[in-house]
């Protein structure tokens, strides 16, 4: 029985993981061998196609969209726990807010981003913040608003609240003490929040497609221009190399942190 | 003291509410003034009133009703699949997981990766020429199906889906399943309930609410589906893999028509709603 178990893991586990596997396998590959033997062996393995893919970098710069991912997204999920932070504080303690702006941003998760990505591109335009870091962070900070003010309401209602009594008695206003006392408490919780939001806004594609088209192009964007063919085809080998560079940054997060993102994910997803 | 903490609470909410307002109810006006107006890109600034000639418009094209029926179909196909194959997994790998925690992590891993990248990479994997899919297919079976062509897209497009977030499906209800109390199993064991009673009167019926949210979660977000079908077939397979998402997006970004892909998201929106609210419903009856 402990046999079966252990078979129907490693199907699921490499079923449910095989494409990132078959690329990684791919971008090993020379390009002549990847046209002559499409399957899952390596027969000379070579570093070829990553050297290939800096080379290349004055039409595609993948260190460019590498940077803009990391730049938008860091500064998406801060910008989101900055916010969702005191909120969370207050429909915790306070209870302000709890009727609306709780259920609002909760919900806010089921809908169609695309409903405001039309007027957004509309106001951005105006504005000047189309293909810029910055336009493209406010819009991540949007889509991470949900998950992170769940997960932090959850983490604050976790704590004593004995501790704020103290504080209080002592003269604390509140500011000190949400400075002083909660965050610190909170640390744990706002990390793993910050590492799940960051993740969230890495792999987005929708705005980061519509909103940015040349300065500001993500990686997950920036993929998608080595499959558009022009002249000889797609070169596959390169192609895969990038994907493997794009995709290694939140993989190795929820390698390392997969214990605490797995508690978070499971229990926002059901709160929210 | 009350009335310190009643101003407290609203300083503290002002920077996430005026945010909100700016950046999401912006645009939600905006939405609503052009899905009523005659507007292009370059009379932005002076859209001219047409009433609910853009609903109209939208909702008497037969392309807009393919794509509302192509997302409905995957949304269940996929949610229904995701739930059967997640609590399968939860429930027959948890004594394995209950000793080695670190399995998750192998199981947790699609989840991390950008379904936009996983729609390319499927383009990669299911190629004719360079796929080992299709090789595997030609090398075994002697022939490949083609995954992408308007006969199999759909269940191709399930397939991915499902793959990537039956995960989602398996932490939740690993966690749920692993939260019911062992002296409940072991009492009913007692009372002489074998394995498949134990499932059905015990563990199911205590993992109802996160089955029905897990559900909820799974159909909404493959509902709204976008990046991987949009970058594994774009709107290919003779637009027969158009989603309501993508169906906007081309809406606006290839044909300019900005006010009949206003009136569609806005649309989208209230479909949205309704189903929120119904969920809320029906949660609410329960409690």
């Amino acid at each position: 029985m402990n046999l079966l178990r252990w078979l129907v893991f490693a199907v699921a586990a490499l079923a449910m993981n095989f494409p990132v596997l078959s690329t990684l396998v791919t971008s090993f590959k020379s390009e002549a061998e990847i046209a002559s033997n499409p399957s899952l062996w390596i027969q000379s393995p070579t570093l070829a196609n990553y050297l290939d893919v800096f080379r290349i970098s004055d039409r595609f710069d993948i260190l460019h969209y590498l940077w803009n991912s990391f730049a938008s997204s860091i500064l998406g999920a801060g910008l989101s726990l900055l916010l969702a932070f005191p909120a969370a504080y207050a429909l915790v303690r306070f209870g302000t807010g709890r009727k609306w702006l709780l259920p609002l941003v909760a919900n806010l998760r089921a809908i169609p981003l695309i409903v405001f990505a039309i007027p957004l591109y509309l106001v951005y335009a105006r504005v000047g913040l189309l293909d810029t870091r910055l336009g493209l962070a406010l819009i991540l900070c949007i889509v991470n608003l949900p998950l992170v003010l769940v997960l932090l309401v959850a983490a604050l209602r976790d704590l004593p609240v004995e501790l704020d009594e103290a504080a209080r008695v002592d003269g604390a206003s509140t500011l000190t003490l949400l400075w002083r006392i909660i965050l610190p408490l909170a640390g744990p919780a706002l990390a793993t929040t910050m590492v799940l939001g960051f993740v969230y806004a890495w792999n987005e594609f929708l705005f980061a497609l519509m909103l940015t088209t040349r300065n500001a192009v993500t990686t997950t964007v920036g993929a998608s221009f080595f499959f558009a063919a022009s002249g000889g085809g797609v070169r596959w080998g390169i192609a895969a190399a990038v994907m493997v560079l794009s995709v290694l940054p939140p993989m190795v997060l929820g390698l390392l942190l997969y214990r605490r993102i797995g508690q978070s994910l499971a229990s926002g997803a059901v709160k929210g | 003291m009350q009335s310190r903490h009643l101003r407290d609470g609203r300083i503290l909410l002002a920077p996430l509410t005026i945010f909100l307002l700016a950046m999401l109810g912006l645009p939600l006006v905006v939405d609503l003034i052009y899905s009523v107006s005659r507007v292009e890109f370059r009379t932005i600034l002076s859209p001219e009133f047409v009433g609910l000639a853009n609903y109209v418009s939208a909702l008497t094209s037969e392309s807009y009703w393919q794509a509302a029926w192509f997302s409905l179909r995957f949304g269940l196909a996929c949610a229904v699949a995701q739930l059967l194959l997640g609590l399968f997994l939860a429930i027959f790998l948890a004594p394995l997981i209950d000793k080695r925690p670190w399995l998750l992590a192998f199981l947790m891993l699609p989840m991390m990766v950008a379904p936009a990248l996983v729609g390319l990479m499927y383009r990669l994997i299911l190629h004719e020429f360079v796929g080992v899919v299709p090789w595997f297919m030609f090398t075994y079976f002697g022939d490949s199906p083609s995954f992408l062509g308007p006969d199999n897209a759909f269940r191709t497009l399930v397939v991915v889906e499902v793959l990537q977030w039956t995960p989602f499906a398996l932490l939740i209800l690993y966690s749920a399943y692993a939260a019911i109390p062992k002296d409940v199993r072991e009492a009913a064991s007692i009372d002489g309930a074998g394995p498949w009673q134990r499932l059905w009167r015990i563990d199911l019926p205590l993992m109802a609410p996160v089955l029905g949210a897990t559900f909820f979660i799974r159909f909404i977000d493959s509902f709204r589906v976008f990046d991987n079908v949009y970058t594994l077939t774009g709107a290919g397979a003779g637009g027969a893999t158009t989603t309501m998402s993508i169906w906007v997006y081309e809406a606006f970004f290839k044909s300019g028509d900005i006010g009949r892909a206003v009136a569609a998201s806005m649309l989208l929106l209230v479909a949205a709603w309704a189903v929120l609210a119904i969920v809320h419903r029906l949660s609410e009856r329960r409690a």
